[in-house]
């Protein structure tokens, strides 16, 4: 038994000791942030602990009541491929709002999450 | 044997650096949830992970002995819902002496993951292999020991908003019965039972891109947890002498971007199980998110058979 936890982990030491930083996509940080208050967000910035792929990646916002918000089209920043930004392209009212996302990975794994924040008047 | 000994921790170490430098991400992921590599009971989901290991220390065993027990885990995946896990490691009694427990491989199947929901399912076969305990377990168990088992958990993310801070909650349970091949050994009986589990968890990672953001880099990676396990006896119990044995295990789970770290304590739930309090710490890598052709399934387009596989 010794002598097959000593293969299991040289196999694994010497599979895994060269990979790259590649994993799903959890929500770090957002700007407004999760459960914030702000005053007129332009645009909703999420932070990802991974690369993702803008094209696949969509985010959604919804205001008071529950009525879609129009947003622009999401980017990642140009230096910072786990960085989405969604720009707001009319000033938001004051209430509570909802935002929604589904990224994908740069290695094709899926998340999705939900998270409020208020504009104050 | 001692230069065996050196090569074992040699290996194990460069294994355990190798991972170390690895980043991956926890994710039984259903949804918005992860559901973390928990110690007492599986988690509900299937994946490339590795637990490395896996050590804990009783003061008095049900035997009245001090016990140490070291294990790892290895599952790999067949298809995206099917997977294969091995898993064994040594025990340390005093008085007792020591040995390697017997080689378990357990077959793995996602049945079901609703993601609105935050509910995943999936069903296993363990096989605990008669004659590959050396040690104290050499002469243990003439027969293999078979154990059917489910697996499933459930995030509280759908709770209305006025509950929005209920919403990081969430339980798992897994329930087994554990059978072994034969009745009865050499007039001793074998003793059959149903594993019972549950944990009650509160992620603040869920919390931090849920509900409100964390400032604080590290409490916004803690889960914590308490796992409770109970082990019934079914069949053969009372000829046995063997009674209800559990543990209550509060602890917390450190959820980094390249491993989870679990610490928990070991309150025995009967007096059957042993007394005083003891502990147990795990070690868990999540392979699946490292491109080098072992983390992901060998067949990773599954066959058609059925969800997943």
């Amino acid at each position: 038994m010794r002598a097959f936890s000593v293969k299991i982990s040289l196999f694994l030491a010497l599979a895994l000791a060269a990979t790259q930083a590649l994993a799903h996509a959890q929500l770090e940080k957002a700007s407004p942030a999760v459960g914030g208050t702000v005053s007129r967000p332009s645009e909703i910035r999420l932070t990802f602990s991974e690369g993702v792929e803008p094209r696949f990646t969509n985010v959604s916002l919804t205001g008071p009541g529950g009525a879609a918000v129009p947003l622009g089209a999401a980017k990642t920043e140009p230096n910072n491929q786990a960085v989405l930004i969604a720009p707001i392209t009319k000033p938001l009212a004051a209430g509570v709002y909802t935002v929604h996302w589904h990224a994908v990975s740069v290695d094709t794994h899926h998340t999705q999450g939900t998270f409020e924040f208020t504009v104050k008047p | 044997m001692p230069t065996l000994k050196i090569r074992s921790a040699g290996a194990l170490l460069s294994a355990a650096v190798a991972l170390w430098l690895t980043p991956a991400y926890p994710h039984a992921v259903c949804g918005a949830r992860t559901f973390p590599a928990t110690i007492a009971i599986d988690d509900p989901g299937v994946l490339d992970e590795l637990t490395l290991p896996t050590v804990s220390y009783v003061p008095f065993n049900s035997d009245g002995a001090h016990e140490w027990d070291a294990s790892f885990s290895w599952t790999k995946t067949i298809t995206p819902g099917l997977s294969v896990v091995i898993g064994s490691g040594p025990t340390w009694e005093h008085p007792g002496g020591y040995g390697w427990n017997a080689l378990d491989t357990e077959l793995q199947w996602q049945a079901l993951c609703i993601p609105d929901a935050e509910f995943m399912m999936k069903f296993g076969f363990d096989i605990s292999w008669a004659g590959t305990g050396t040690g104290t377990f050499e002469g243990t168990g003439g027969q293999n020991t078979y154990s059917p088992l489910v697996v499933a958990g459930l995030g509280f993310g759908t709770l209305p908003q006025s509950l929005k801070y209920l919403r990081p909650f969430a339980i798992t349970a897994e329930f087994s019965t554990s059978t072994p091949g034969q009745d009865w050994t050499n007039g001793n009986p074998n003793v059959s039972t149903f594993n019972w589990g549950f944990t009650l968890q509160y992620s603040l990672p869920y919390f931090n891109s849920q509900v409100a953001a964390i400032d604080n880099d590290f409490l916004k990676r803690l889960i914590p947890i308490a796992e409770f396990a109970f082990q019934t006896p079914i069949h053969n119990g009372a000829a046995a002498g063997v009674t209800q044995t559990g543990y209550f295990q509060p602890g917390v789970i450190y959820e980094a971007d390249k491993w989870q770290f679990a610490l928990e304590a070991m309150i025995p739930m009967t007096g059957a199980t042993g007394h005083g309090a003891g502990v147990v710490g795990s070690l868990d890598f999540y392979l699946d998110d490292i491109p080098n052709r072992i983390d992901e399934p060998i067949f990773p387009h599954g066959f058609g058979i059925a969800p997943g596989i």
